[in-house]
């Protein structure tokens, strides 16, 4: 049982053979520019993978590919999951509705409404139309709508760029606290090596357009807390990889 | 309360005006008197004749409105929906727009004569292409990122029109019928007036035919005022039931 445990979430979808997604060299063009170049691969049932890049390079599109918003690429998506929940970039909530009513919109379960709103600490915001918010009381509400629906893959697509310091600590610790509760799958879509060792089991870093995956990296055993000295570690020797990759 | 006391000064100001114009033109063939008309007016207001054709005119405004609105509102939803079908019926929406009154008048006495018909339908093809086309393009301006993101949440199309188009489209719509409400009264008047049977139009062109002057004058200050009032009830269950969708 004790080894059991220490089988991380990874490891356990593979040994379950439970891949839910299967992106098989994907490239996409816009007219003679070519922002995709050949990207493949698997991510499994409760795995969190991050796509790490410079700004440009064509992360945003692939995921808009993987929640199926574009349709004309080259390549194939396999997707096996029935519900999937997406933190976009800007909050895209209905300006004239109220918070639960925007939540309301994905998801009719009204327990389920407000469990959410409580574990996102938005309780007392249930009546404010998205003008009343603050941008990070949105963007949590943003946060909310896609975990109200119950995920079973979360996409993140840099939700936190527009944020201070606080904020996003705070939105990326609800973040880890709800997938300890409901074990979904995640692809984070970001530029920031902070970000993405928080919130992933593994980093593919991609090249700037047309992009690619160009390293592979398992930091699944990385502490998820900025506090802790492996975690600089972690980060630093991304940080360098950078510098190499993109820079020099 | 300050509001009404500078409407009310407004109304001061208009009768001051007209009486010192009055006395400087010194024709009541041009312009009476404001107490000549008041006398008129009130006089003109005890006939049984005047009343049934108030009423008249009253309920042809009604059928307009309803038609306009209901007509309006549902044929700019759906072309505003499909770009195909938007660009094929526009041009030819704006060519019935920009068609003048008096060529409608013809054309619907050729065909109906005079009577109750004409003056509806002349009035509603004045005014059914601006609603139309006020929907439809606020229908097309709707944000698309809120389409994309009801996509992703595969949320029903029917809500999506619920909580996102019709929500779109209330600016427009707003303007819209405030333009309507508006003219609507002189539209059928004028309507009435050339190829009507009955009504407030009618008195006024059988004024003109015996030279009363002072009864123009009467009647138009009925239509006025009672469009002033039937117009700030409209606009306050229009903003009533447009309430849903303000943004505060």
């Amino acid at each position: 049982m004790a080894n059991f445990d220490k089988i991380n979430l990874k490891t356990l979808g593979n040994i379950l053979n439970t891949v839910i997604l299967n992106v098989k060299s994907v490239s996409k063009s816009y007219g003679k520019l070519k922002v995709i170049g050949d990207i493949s691969f698997d991510l499994s049932r409760g795995e969190s993978i991050a796509l790490l890049g410079p700004s440009g390079c064509g992360k945003t599109t692939l995921i808009r590919i993987i929640a199926g918003l574009i349709d004309d690429y080259e390549g194939a998506i396999e997707c096996k999951v029935q519900k999937m929940g997406y933190v976009f970039q800007e909050p895209r909530l209905i300006p004239w509705r109220t918070v639960i009513d925007n939540l309301k919109f994905v998801e009719e379960n009204e327990e389920r409404i407000f469990k959410t709103l409580e574990a996102l600490k938005l309780k007392d915001f249930a009546n404010f139309k998205p003008s009343k918010l603050s941008g990070g009381m949105r963007q949590r509400v943003n946060l909310a709508r896609a975990l109200i629906i119950e995920p079973e893959l979360l996409l993140l697509d840099e939700p936190f760029a527009s944020l201070d310091v606080h904020l996003k600590v705070s939105i990326i610790s609800d973040i880890i606290e709800r997938r300890k509760d409901m074990n979904f799958s995640m692809i984070v879509v970001t530029h920031d090596v902070r970000e993405a060792l928080l919130l992933s089991d593994k980093i593919y870093m991609l090249s700037d357009k047309p992009s690619s995956i160009i390293e592979e990296i398992d930091v699944s055993n990385v502490p998820k807390d900025i506090s802790n000295p492996e975690f600089h570690k972690a980060e630093s020797q991304i940080l360098s990889k950078i510098l190499g990759r993109w820079i020099g | 309360m300050e509001n009404l006391w500078k409407y009310l000064t407004g109304v001061l100001v208009i009768f001051i005006t007209w009486t010192v114009l009055s006395f400087a033109i010194n024709s009541q063939l041009i312009l009476p008197d404001p107490l000549t008309v008041l006398k008129t007016l009130v006089s003109e207001l005890q006939k049984s004749e005047v009343l049934e054709a108030l009423l008249i005119t009253l309920s042809k405004i009604g059928v307009v409105l309803a038609i306009t609105v209901t007509f309006g509102v549902l044929i700019g939803f759906f072309i505003g929906l499909n770009d195909l079908i938007y660009d094929i019926l526009r041009p030819g929406i704006l060519v019935i727009q920009a068609i003048p009154i008096i060529t409608w008048l013809a054309l619907v006495m050729f065909i109906w004569g005079i009577g109750w018909l004409g003056p509806v339908i002349v009035s509603i093809l004045s005014l059914l292409p601006h609603t139309i086309l006020s929907t439809a393009v606020g229908i097309r301006t709707t944000d698309k990122r809120l389409i994309e993101m009801a996509k992703v949440y595969r949320v029903p199309r029917s809500k999506v029109i619920r909580n996102i188009y019709l929500g779109s489209i209330v600016p427009q719509l707003l303007s819209a019928l405030q333009v309507i409400i508006g003219n609507v009264w002189k539209v059928v008047v004028v309507a009435e007036y050339m190829c009507g049977d009955k009504g407030i139009g009618v008195l006024i062109a059988w004024a003109r035919q015996s030279v009363a002057v002072e009864k123009v004058y009467a009647y138009t200050a009925i239509i006025i005022l009672i469009g002033l009032i039937v117009e700030n009830i409209l606009n306050h269950f229009v903003r009533k039931l447009l309430k849903n969708w303000e943004l505060v």
